[in-house]
């Protein structure tokens, strides 16, 4: 076995470090709405979330979910939109959506799968859930991640898929729950988390 | 063991609306804590003895007596982040209960003189905003919120959020770092405004607490632990899941008797007593009472209240290194001790995984976390800190063992 | 919002009992008593400490843990230690945590030298490091901007710049992305950090993260000196410090002033220094001949214009530019009046109020000072585009309403970048300050009928009203750009905005008042020598053309761009035209006769005025390069050959004899300027101000009807950008931001003219040559309005505006 020294991890393998700034651009201010069109649904959207709150910034993350549902992703343009909805700068808001980990910057395939792999997860096989999940679907349509502690470890190892929260989720299943989420079908019905009795004995008086 | 309080009925069936829930009698405290004054009701809540749930073990009482009683915009938020590895009870809480959530929201709000209240809940529990969102509408319709806007925030990933001065930047639109302390959100929150931060389990105790009596309440529990609590437990054991407990009760009669203790032919390693950020304990140290002072005393404590049990099929180099993995990824990147400290807990890990280490690094890496702990801007740094250190100092030898296993497969 | 006032407190520091004012944040106070305590990401002038870096730790008695200095007010009684084993632990685990990022790579760093990790790690760091593994590794350094290179493996995430960026200069273009220790600066999507304000992160981030492209490897600190002057590319004066190597200006910083910049500089101020080594520059004298102009010598050309001027003894005119000194002002005024007997000698840009309007609206009763604009209730802009005109109070602005809750109202014709921090905002039509003016004074109370006009200023009651609300404040600021105060009818505006200014603040109260946003930077000063004529430019221009003014002189200045009127007959008509000048100008190089070559401002002598009436004091830097020669040495020995009796060795002596001739300046020297200048109202020479003045209320003609544009016609103004100016057209650093003639128009009358954002428009203002520019759509611009960014200030009127032939999109 030979031995292999990890490069710094955060190296050019984050996306931005090693990207200069294009001359050939303006800089980015707040976007005009006389120049930047957008869609009425999704302003309506914003607008609402904005209203919900006594500072309207506030709005920024459900306003960027608004984004990545509509475009799957929170595209330039689109966060752009969203911008000019809420009188910021555009660099605010990707400064936000970088922050957390739910909300993509860079393309991404249609079907979220995360995979726990954080400690009470691995301790019942999480990696290799999230190994077997890799090898079974394919990147062009799932986004499939190891993921931070999801607050699901009495049903190790788990998965959130689109939102859905299954487990445990055994290695051979792997395979239903991409040919489920291909055919548009239910991902693994009775392993709903939210259809889980208490484990607690004694709350069952 | 007392009848439990949180967990009373809880999987009976349309609970989750409000009919059911109304039919057992929630709400009803809503009427009875509005009929006191924010005094009385703070003072019960402090006699109760209550403390916080979510991990710094604050008296409830006396944080919502902090509130100064000016006529500006206050704030209640719900702190529903829920992101401490090994924690899941907010979410089976909010998932069966969430009227009792909002019942609490309300007359928290009393007591602090909030007229404002949100919760913000981890954007992973998609399914669980969807249902408080189900039952807010619920809520407001028959008209509980009249007086208390009450907006479910959801995040979108990140540990650092559930940091009660990271939760309040999110929050606010910004990302989510923490904030120099003082000021403490009591007097300077949300918006600059006061502002109560509370777990969702505390506030889902305030009703009860409003039903009971905090002097009743109080005789539940340990001293100075009152009340029962809801214990995540997890990792290797036979029946992982929630349980409610009275706070004081023998640690391994949670571990073994309720939750089914290691796999047959397992032994316990060592567990994490409060969530993943707690100092780990060995399988000697089961008999501690499951309680804040008791677990402070054992050099741990109880946290979030999620035990983590870690058996001998296990090497303690691999927990720590995706403990400190964890860390890395979700440091805010604002202080440097945390933000470099973690990073370089890590890489010597992996230095040590992929062969290379040598027992100084050992030295070394206790040196980093001692001098992570203490000099941060927020506790995120000690998270890791702590743990670490205590399995460096606790399992020592294995340490040593595995670097040199591993330096032989190298060779 | 009054100024806070702070009492002294006791306190011990490593032993020592130190005095110093309570609640002083403790990295400050520290000083009082000769500790330092190291910081990476305090910065006072950045707002609230973040308590980001960690390496102020401080172990203060009676608190467990250690605590930040940087965000510590100091409490009386407090007992701090620094140099415990506890804090110098702590001191070296930050340093170290900070290395193991870093990359050693000072010997080839331009922050090496200067750098504060340096100097930090050398005092308070271990000396050794125990980090084995791999250090991160990136490409490097890389282009933030045309202006700024940054080196990510540098960065120490200290927050320095993207606070800069987000609180002060509210740009909001720097930003964090990612987090944890993948954290980076950067910005959206690709797009440069382009700003008025950009260059300041260059100042403030601690490492060599951030550097100057056009300073990169120019030069070390051991080769460089530095020497503190004044900015005099615009009114805001800011005191720099020039970075000279071998005589030449490499770099220019700020020099901290709190009552003049509070420590900023805008890009303008920053990178036109290379104007000073521009090849462009004119370095030796110049005369036409045979429609050329050639070099000749100093004799030759001094003899030739005081020949001249002889000549035209009687009929000569001198027009003043913005950036000349008070002492050239008064040499100039001293010249023409005194020993050529003519009395046309003008500073300003177009007709201006009357001298006794004037004396009241300078006077020191109604003067407000720039931290005036930091802690008032309200201030209330009027006329003027600060950043564009007098950057510095732009972020001064931000601040006040930021920090210090000051209410802001802005009213103006073109939509300013100050609206979203306003809480009242009014848009009247251009040229209708008069209007405004009159409808406030009205809404206040001062009679007329206020919808009448508020239509008359094309804004609505509403809007006049909410600005009124203003006036509830009792520390009020009024900033007013000279524009308003121009044109024909300037008695008129003058006597309304007295009025409203009798409204809002009692006379004599501090920190409240009014200032001026002049169109030069040294207008006031100017004024104050003596540089103003009873004509107006336009009648001066008029006058020459018509042949009863035979001599020309232009100090500073460019009639063709700087000045209101039709100056290319004038200058045609003129038979001798004396042009003092950096460059050639089209206006000189057209039609100078004579041409001094003008000094920079890093080489001049003599003292300037700021719009609060402090005078500053401008120093050389360096050498003058070629032939260069002192301006206010020429204008004297151009008295001397014309026969005055005038004898100036030295820039000091020019300095008192200008003083000598101005009361309220009496008595002033380079040395009581010192380095801070001084106000003049708070000398005792001030009570040589006139007395027996008239503030009014006054009563108010009705203000003229505006003609009513039609079809393809707008009402329309010009605007000269930041980035106007022959200064930052001959750096080659500031190309990409030199102000290009673009037209800003409203959605609504952009659709109806068929034009679109980016299109080439033909812009033609009555009476004026035609102009092509890009148009900018603006959601903000008023429908029936139309902008026009040019060097040519100040038109003002109706234009039409049409798609260009062959129209290409940008
Ligand atoms: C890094 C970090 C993460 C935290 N995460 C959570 C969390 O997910 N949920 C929570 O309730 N409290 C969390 N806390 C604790 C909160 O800061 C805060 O103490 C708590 O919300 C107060 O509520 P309580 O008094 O009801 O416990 C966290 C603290 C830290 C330092
Ligand atoms: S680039 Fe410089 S100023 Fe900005 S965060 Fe990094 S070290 Fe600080
Ligand atoms: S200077 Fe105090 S934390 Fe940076």
């Amino acid at each position: 076995m030979s031995i292999e020294v990890r490069r710094y991890e955060h190296g050019s393998r984050v996306p931005g470090w090693d990207e200069a700034a294009d001359l050939s651009k303006d800089p980015a201010q707040v976007p005009d709405p006389a120049t930047t069109p957008v869609p009425e649904d999704l302003r309506a959207e914003i607008e609402a979330h904005m209203a919900n709150y006594p500072d309207h910034r506030s709005a920024a993350i459900p306003a960027l979910a608004a984004v990545q549902r509509r475009y799957g992703w929170c595209t330039p343009e689109g966060i752009e939109q969203a911008a000019c909805v809420m009188r910021l700068t555009p660099a605010y808001l990707v400064a936000v959506a970088t922050f957390y980990d739910m909300l993509e910057t860079r393309p991404v395939a249609r079907h979220t799968i995360y995979v726990c792999t954080n400690i009470s997860c691995s301790l019942r096989g999480a990696d290799e859930l999230l190994a077997a999940f890799k090898d079974a679907g394919d990147e062009q349509e799932f986004n499939i991640r190891g993921f931070e502690c999801l607050g699901a470890c009495d049903i190790a190892p788990m998965a959130s898929v689109n939102g859905v929260y299954v487990g445990p989720v055994t290695r051979d299943e792997v395979p239903e729950v991409i040919a489920a989420l291909r055919q548009g079908r239910e991902v693994l019905p009775d392993k709903h988390l939210v259809k889980r009795p208490v484990a607690d004995p004694n709350a069952q008086t | 063991m007392t009848d439990p309080i949180l967990f009373k009925d809880i999987d009976e069936p349309g609970l989750r609306t409000l009919e059911v829930y109304r039919r057992r009698g929630g709400y009803d405290m809503v009427s009875k804590a509005l009929a006191m004054t924010r005094d009385e009701l703070v003072h019960d809540l402090e006699i109760s003895g209550l403390r916080g749930r979510g991990g710094a073990g604050f008296s409830m009482g006396k944080k919502a007596s902090f509130l100064p009683k000016t006529t500006m915009d206050k704030y209640l938020v719900c702190n529903a982040d829920e992101s401490e590895p090994g924690t899941f009870k907010d979410r089976e809480l909010m998932t069966k209960l969430p009227h009792m959530l909002i019942e609490g929201i309300i007359i928290a709000a009393h007591a602090a003189g909030a007229n404002r209240a949100f919760i913000y809940i981890r954007g992973e529990y998609q399914e669980v905003a969807d249902i408080l969102d189900a039952a807010l509408v619920e809520a407001r319709d028959a008209g509980y919120l009249d007086n208390l806007p009450l907006v479910v925030h959801r995040g979108a990933g990140a540990y650092i959020c559930g940091e009660e001065t990271g939760l309040l930047d999110s929050l606010e639109g910004k990302r989510g770092n923490p904030r120099l302390k003082p000021p403490f959100p009591a007097n300077q929150g949300l918006y600059q405004g006061p502002t109560l931060i509370n777990n969702v389990e505390t506030l889902m105790t305030v009703p009860h607490i409003v039903r009971m009596g905090g002097e009743s309440y109080a005789k539940i529990g340990a001293a100075n632990s009152t009340g029962t609590k809801v214990v995540s437990v997890s990792g290797n054991v036979q029946r992982p899941g929630n349980y409610e407990i009275e706070l004081g009760i023998a640690s391994r009669e949670l571990i073994y008797g309720l939750a089914g203790g290691p796999p047959e032919g397992r032994e316990i390693l060592f567990w994490f007593p409060g969530g993943s950020s707690s100092p780990v304990l060995t399988k000697d140290e089961l008999d501690v009472p499951y309680d804040f002072d008791s677990m402070a005393k054992a050099g741990s404590m109880i946290g979030s209240g999620a035990i983590i049990i870690v058996d001998d099929s296990n090497s303690v180099v691999d927990v720590a290194l995706k403990l400190a993995s964890f860390y890395r990824h979700e440091s805010c990147g604002k202080c440097t001790p945390c933000r470099e400290g973690t990073n370089w807990t890590v890489k010597v890990l992996e230095r040590i995984q992929s062969g290379l280490g040598t027992p100084m690094d050992l030295d070394i890496m206790a040196s980093v976390q001692d001098r992570i702990i203490g000099n941060c801007l927020c506790v995120l740094g000690d998270s890791m800190a702590m743990p670490i250190g205590s399995m460096i100092e606790k399992f020592r030898p294995q340490f040593e063992e595995y670097m040199e296993s591993r330096r032989e497969v190298a060779a | 919002m009054p100024r806070p006032f702070h009492r002294d407190i006791t306190f011990s520091i490593d032993g020592r009992e130190v005095t110093a004012p309570e609640n002083t944040i403790l990295v400050d106070a520290a000083k009082y008593g000769d500790v330092e305590i190291p910081v990476f990401c305090y910065e006072p002038k950045l707002g609230q400490p973040v308590g980001a870096c960690r390496m102020c730790l401080v172990e203060i008695e009676g608190i467990p843990k250690l605590q930040t200095a940087c965000s510590t007010p100091v409490k009386d009684g407090m007992v701090v230690h620094t140099l415990t084993d506890r804090v110098k632990e702590a001191q070296n685990a930050v340093v170290e945590f900070l290395l193991i990022n870093h990359p050693l790579d000072c010997p080839v760093c331009d922050k090496g030298g200067e750098c504060p990790l340096q100097d930090i790690s050398f005092g308070w760091g271990a000396g050794v490091s125990r980090f084995i593994e791999p250090k991160r590794h990136f490409e490097k350094p890389l282009s933030l901007s045309p202006l700024v290179a940054i080196d990510r493996e540098r960065c120490i995430l200290c927050y320095r710049c993207v606070r800069f960026s987000q609180e002060v200069a509210e740009d909001y273009q720097l930003v964090f992305e990612e987090r944890g220790a993948h954290t980076y600066v950067s910005t959206f999507n690709g797009h440069p950090y382009v700003a008025p304000f950009s260059g300041n992160i260059i100042e403030l981030c601690p490492v060599g993260a951030l550097t100057s492209k056009p300073y990169r490897f120019r030069a070390r600190p051991w080769d460089i000196e530095q020497a503190g002057s004044v900015c005099t590319l615009c009114p805001s004066q800011c005191n720099v410090s020039f970075t000279v190597r071998d005589d030449r200006v490499l770099r220019v910083l700020a020099r901290d002033h709190k009552e003049v910049d509070d420590g900023w500089l805008c890009d303008k101020g920053r990178f036109a220094y290379q104007a000073i080594h521009a090849d462009e520059r004119i370095t030796r004298p110049m005369i036409r001949d045979g429609g050329e102009l050639r070099e000749v010598s100093w004799d030759r050309a001094l003899d030739e214009a005081a020949a001249a001027l002889g000549r035209a003894r009687g009929k000569v005119a001198a027009v003043v530019g913005g950036q000349t000194s008070n002492e050239e002002g008064h040499l100039l005024s001293h010249l023409v009046r005194d020993v050529l007997g003519s009395s046309d000698v003008e500073s300003r840009v177009a007709g201006a109020p009357s001298a006794e309007l004037r004396v009241a609206l300078d006077h020191p009763d109604l003067q407000a000072t720039v931290p005036d604009i930091e802690f008032a209730h309200a201030v209330l802009v009027i006329d003027a585009e600060p950043v564009d005109d007098m950057p510095i109070i732009d972020l001064r602005i931000r601040k006040g309403v930021r920090r210090n809750h000051v209410k802001l109202g802005v009213a103006t014709s073109r939509p300013s970048s100050l609206d979203p921090n306003a809480s009242a905002v009014a848009r009247f039509a251009p040229g209708a300050g008069e209007a405004f003016l009159a409808a406030l004074n009205a809404a206040l109370g001062g009679g007329g009928v206020l919808s009448e006009l508020a239509e008359a200023a094309g804004t609505t009651e509403q809007a006049v009203r909410d600005v009124a609300a203003l006036f509830d404040a009792t520390d009020l600021v009024i900033l007013y750009g000279e524009r308003l105060l121009s044109g024909p009818r300037a008695d008129q505006t003058a006597r309304a905005l007295l009025n409203v200014a009798g409204k809002s603040f009692e006379r004599g109260r501090d920190g409240a008042g009014l200032m001026e946003i002049p169109a030069g930077t040294n207008s006031r000063g100017l004024r104050e020598v003596g540089c103003v004529s009873d004509r107006s430019p336009a009648e001066i221009a008029e006058a020459a053309a018509g042949g009863d003014l035979t001599a020309l002189y232009l100090l500073h200045t460019d009639p063709l761009v700087d000045l209101a009127g039709e100056w290319e007959p004038a200058l045609d008509r003129a038979t001798t035209v004396i042009a003092h000048s950096m460059f050639l100008t089209p206006g000189i190089a057209e039609h100078a006769t004579i041409v001094f070559p003008a000094e920079s401002w890093a080489e001049r002598e003599g003292t300037v005025t700021h719009p609060d009436g402090r005078l500053q004091r401008l120093r050389a830097g360096i050498g003058r390069p070629g032939d260069v020669r002192a301006c206010w040495q020429t204008l004297a020995e151009l008295s001397k050959r014309l026969g005055a009796d005038i004898s100036i060795l030295t820039g000091s002596m020019a300095t008192a004899q200008m003083a000598e001739h101005v009361p309220i300046y009496a008595g002033i020297t380079h040395d009581e300027l010192g380095g801070q200048g001084v106000r003049w109202q708070e000398r005792d020479a001030a009570s040589a101000y006139p007395g027996d003045v008239d503030f009014g209320p006054f009563g108010l003609e009705a203000p003229p009807v505006r003609p009513r544009p039609s079809g393809s016609e707008l009402q329309f103004a010009t605007f000269r950008s930041i980035w106007g100016g022959p200064e930052v057209a001959a750096s080659p650093a500031l190309q990409f931001l030199r102000s290009r003639p673009r037209v800003l128009l409203s959605p609504a009358d952009a659709q109806r003219l068929e034009l679109f954002d980016g299109l080439a428009a033909t812009v033609a203002p009555d009476g004026r040559e035609a102009v092509e520019a890009t148009v900018h759509v603006r959601d903000a611009v008023p429908e029936g309005s139309a902008f026009l960014e040019s060097d040519v200030a100040g038109v003002v009127g109706t234009a039409g505006i049409r798609k260009a032939e062959a129209a290409v999109v940008v």
